[in-house]
């Protein structure tokens, strides 16, 4: 074996062991804790209000819904996080490191876009009501 | 079998410092871990859920007032979604603030993004099965954002043919995502570990 290396069995297996375990026990006790919510038959004829999307996509709702043309925005930073590679013209760090120098402004944009995201999801969440009103969280 | 070929997806040997949980912590395998959890639930959520407008919520009803069990693992199922999805968000801005996405590795990231917009797309598909009123309208909002985008249009009537929550569309919404999107889950989660160990050695990630 070359110096600083290990047989990945069993020292990386046993991480990957490790790691599933806790998922499992972790997402087992949680479940007992959050029941899945069940809501009265779906009714074509009974529009609630306000209507919202699955919260993965709230963010998309809440950004569409200041204006329909800002979709082209949504597309326009999932082409560019695609194309991330041939975008970030820094050179790769040589050693496994967060947050390197050389992709100081790809971390910050990255960090930035993670950040609205998060505001675009919580914001229509819980500040929208009737009618797609803002409305207080409190 | 199965043993030696999950070893053969990882490499003989590793780079002990990048077994430091400080750097990658673990978040795709964390992710992968809740996929298969998801694929166990699922499984056994199939021997219940009938695919029909008509059956569907009572199917769901059915489960979890006379199935011993039955509701905790649909939550189980849902939870399991939720973190799967939150998972791989986690690792793939981990991949970003690293800087682990760079060449050589931009195969690997463009694998990465496809199980990323595929867990989506598993998980708006997933949210109308149970057919109830929380199901209906979430897929017919996730709709009208499709058919904003440009040739949303067409995309939308690939998927939803008949309305959301009519009999073709649910049957497709539930096809795609016991069978098709789970499928390409595995086979790219897959080509993303294999990629790994290709990868390995240029740079020292793990």
């Amino acid at each position: 074996m070359k110096r600083g290396y290990l047989k990945s069995s069993p020292y990386f297996f046993r991480l990957i062991k490790i790691a599933l375990t806790l998922t499992v026990l972790t997402l087992m006790a949680l479940t007992a804790l959050i029941p899945a919510p069940l809501q009265e038959q779906a009714n074509l004829a009974r529009v609630p209000n306000p209507v919202k999307s699955a919260w993965f996509l709230l963010w998309i709702q809440e950004l569409v819904s200041y204006s329909k043309y800002l979709i082209y925005l949504v597309l326009a930073l999932t082409a560019a996080f695609i194309a991330l590679p041939w975008l970030s013209r820094s050179a790769p760090p040589q050693g496994a490191c967060w947050f390197p120098r050389e992709s100081r402004v790809v971390n910050c944009v990255a960090l930035a876009i993670c950040v609205a995201v998060l505001a675009l999801t919580l914001v229509a969440m819980f500040c929208r009501g009737a009618n797609w009103q803002f409305v207080s969280p409190f | 079998m199965i043993e030696d070929f999950l070893k053969h997806l990882f490499p003989r040997a590793v780079l002990q410092r990048n077994l430091t949980l400080s750097y990658t912590l673990c978040l795709g395998g964390l992710a992968f871990s809740c996929l298969m959890l998801l694929a166990a639930s699922g499984l056994l959520l199939l021997f219940y859920y009938q695919p029909t407008p008509a059956a569907a919520y009572p199917s769901i009803l059915l489960l979890e007032s006379s199935v011993w069990g039955g509701r905790y693992l649909r939550s189980l199922h849902r939870l399991a979604s939720h973190f799967f999805l939150v998972l791989i968000v986690l690792h793939t801005l981990r991949v970003i603030l690293t800087g682990a996405y760079q060449k050589p590795r931009e195969l690997n990231w463009l694998v990465g993004c496809a199980l990323l917009l595929l867990a989506i797309f598993e998980g708006y598909t997933g949210y109308l099965l149970p057919m109830d009123q929380l199901a209906l309208w979430a897929t017919q909002t996730g709709m009208e954002l499709l058919h904003t985008m440009p040739v949303g249009g067409a995309l939308r009537a690939a998927l939803v043919p008949d309305g959301v929550g009519e009999p073709a569309s649910l049957l497709r919404f539930y096809v795609l995502h016991i069978l098709m999107i789970p499928g390409a889950l595995f086979f790219l989660s897959g080509l993303h570990f294999y990629r790994i160990r290709k990868d390995k050695g240029v740079l020292p990630y793990l």
